[in-house]
């Protein structure tokens, strides 16, 4: 019983060892998401589908290389980029710099188009400058600022010459101004966010606003303040601080363009971490292509979320729910050791335990009827006669076979083989003689009772 | 992770070799015990035959070739299977000379 046991023990120790070793095994599944408390941000811009392309087209490149011929700066229909005309024909100076401006929202055979105008040493695509083998971008928040709320692009524009014409590049700048909104500017934009939380200007390409995306990113709710492009030179209302005044624990979003500020509680720590990672990784496609602000605004928010939930700034992480697995992974080795050592000690027991086992030295057992059997063969040695000889020398043979292998600890089964093939001998050995007394049953039954 | 490797890939390995000797031991043991038990019934039949041959009146030219055959293997050793033809050997010619008698 506690054999049937301790093997059914063995077994399902083995098992469990196995099923701790798939477990594992199974968690070992890597993922390359890296993320502080799973944040549950979807920042990913999949190409073409989110609204990047605008109708705008551009002319074949003899049709453009035509134009470019007889104009030093051609502006292709849709062309938003702009510049300090000034300080750009300064610095091309008495050089004859040609300067191909395309709409933003091509796709990539118009870029090419674009492209292939070799006369015109800059091209630009939307707000991207390139020219000879560069291209020139902003690397900093003013540099974003001036692009992507005012398409201004001087500053690149002034790197990339003094690039090509090898000369010191300017020191960037900011040439941004600001101005106080006006009361009557201010009051329709109040009124609005007091109401619904959001004020979307005139022109602004925001449909509605991305909910999930706003929630994950402002749990408490936020305002949004989304206006369209600036106008190039004319200083920015700034409703940021201003708003802020009126409500300084309300969250504020601003969008000037595709230039997105944050205003309200933690901006010290926070707008420029947020604005600088989002320009940074997304300034690029934000200046070639046309996104609508909504997919921006977006893309911004899921920005947001995944800074918050990158613990920089001891936010409190949501629930997460309790997962069994990653509690016990690290446990998981010593189990399966613990249930591998088990299985090896009941593995030695039953090897060990399946030896030989004692004799039984009972009355009945082996030794006493190999004595019994070996006392009437002595008896019955007195008489025989030459008739009967041969089957005493036979039993004694047996007798000594059976002696052999008990001491040789072959199984009882054997010897008592051997032994009632000796007491068949010896049973003859007594008919033959006639003494009934003789007969192995009998004279065992009398000697071992 | 890397420390744990070595639990898994030892742990493994025990378990596998515990696995295998729990069930070759036992069965070399087995094997080795029936043969020692085929070897034992032989020599008792090869010693009830020569007991025959002595007692016998008559020579049996086929029982002292097999008896010389049952002997030969005995003194050569093997398996079980070679200690249960000469036992089988030894009572066909431990047969002929007791009924030869």
């Amino acid at each position: 019983m506690t054999r049937v046991r301790r093997e059914l023990l063995r077994w399902s120790l083995l098992a469990a060892a196995a099923a701790v070793l798939v477990v594992f095994l199974v968690a070992q599944r890597q993922s390359v998401e890296v993320s502080y408390g799973r944040s549950p941000s979807t920042a990913a811009l999949p190409e073409g589908s989110a609204g990047e392309l605008s109708d705008a087209s551009v002319p074949s490149v003899e049709e453009m290389t035509a134009l470019v011929a007889a104009d030093p700066v051609v502006r292709l229909p849709g062309a938003v980029a702009r510049w300090d005309e000034r300080r750009v024909r300064a610095a091309i100076g008495d050089r004859a710099t040609r300067i191909l401006v395309a709409p933003p929202g091509l796709d990539e055979a118009e870029r090419r188009r674009v492209r292939d105008v070799e006369s015109a040493e800059i091209r630009i695509v939307g707000t991207e400058v390139s020219g000879g083998p560069y291209g020139a971008s902003p690397d900093d928040l003013p540099g974003w600022r001036a692009r992507f709320a005012t398409a201004d692009v001087t500053g690149p524009l002034l790197t990339l010459l003094a690039t090509l014409h090898d000369q010191p590049v300017p020191p960037d700048g900011d040439d941004l101004r600001w101005r106080e909104p006006t009361v009557p500017e201010l009051a329709p934009v109040v009124t609005a966010l007091r109401a619904t939380g959001r004020y979307v200007g005139t022109g602004a390409t925001l449909p509605r606003l991305p909910e999930k995306a706003a929630v994950a990113a402002f749990p408490d709710g936020a305002w949004f303040v989304v206006l369209p492009v600036q106008p190039y030179g004319e200083p920015l209302p700034a409703y940021g601080p201003a708003l802020h005044r009126l409500a300084p624990d309300q969250p504020l979003v601003v969008m000037y363009g595709d230039w997105i500020e944050y205003h309200g509680p933690g901006a010290a720590s926070f707008a420029e971490v947020a604005a600088a990672s989002f320009y940074a990784q997304f300034g690029g496609r934000l200046g070639r292509y046309a996104y609508p602000q909504q997919n921006v605004l977006g893309a911004y928010l899921a920005q947001v979320t995944d800074v918050r939930y990158a613990g920089l700034f001891d936010r409190p992480l949501p629930y997460r729910p309790f997962d069994p697995l990653r509690v016990a992974l690290p446990a998981l080795p010593w189990i399966f050791a613990g249930c591998v050592a088990g299985f090896v000690v009941l593995s030695i027991r039953t090897v060990r335990g399946s030896g030989r086992r004692p004799a039984d030295v009972g009355p009945g057992g082996t030794p006493a009827r190999l004595a019994g059997l070996s006392a009437l063969a002595v008896e019955l040695s007195l008489l025989t006669d030459g008739r009967s000889d041969p089957a005493l020398v036979r039993g004694v043979g047996r007798l000594r076979a059976a002696r052999d292998a008990f001491d040789d600890g072959l199984p009882d089964r054997h010897v008592r083989e051997l032994l009632a093939d000796a007491a068949a001998e010896l049973d003859d050995v007594a008919r033959d003689v006639r003494m009934p007394g003789y007969r192995p049953d009998v004279y065992l039954r009398a000697r071992l009772s | 992770m890397t420390a744990s490797v070595l639990q898994w890939l030892g742990g493994g390995a025990m378990a596998v070799a515990a696995g295998f000797l729990a069930v070759s031991l036992p069965r070399r043991r087995a094997r080795a015990e029936g043969r020692r038990v085929a070897w034992s019934s032989a020599r008792a039949a090869i010693h009830d035959a020569t007991v025959s041959r002595d007692a016998s009146p008559a020579a049996v030219p086929e029982a002292e070739r097999l008896l010389a055959r049952a002997e030969l293997l005995a003194a050569a050793g093997g398996g079980a299977d070679a200690a249960r033809a000469a036992a089988e050997h030894a009572r066909r010619a431990d047969g002929l000379w007791r009924a030869g008698r």
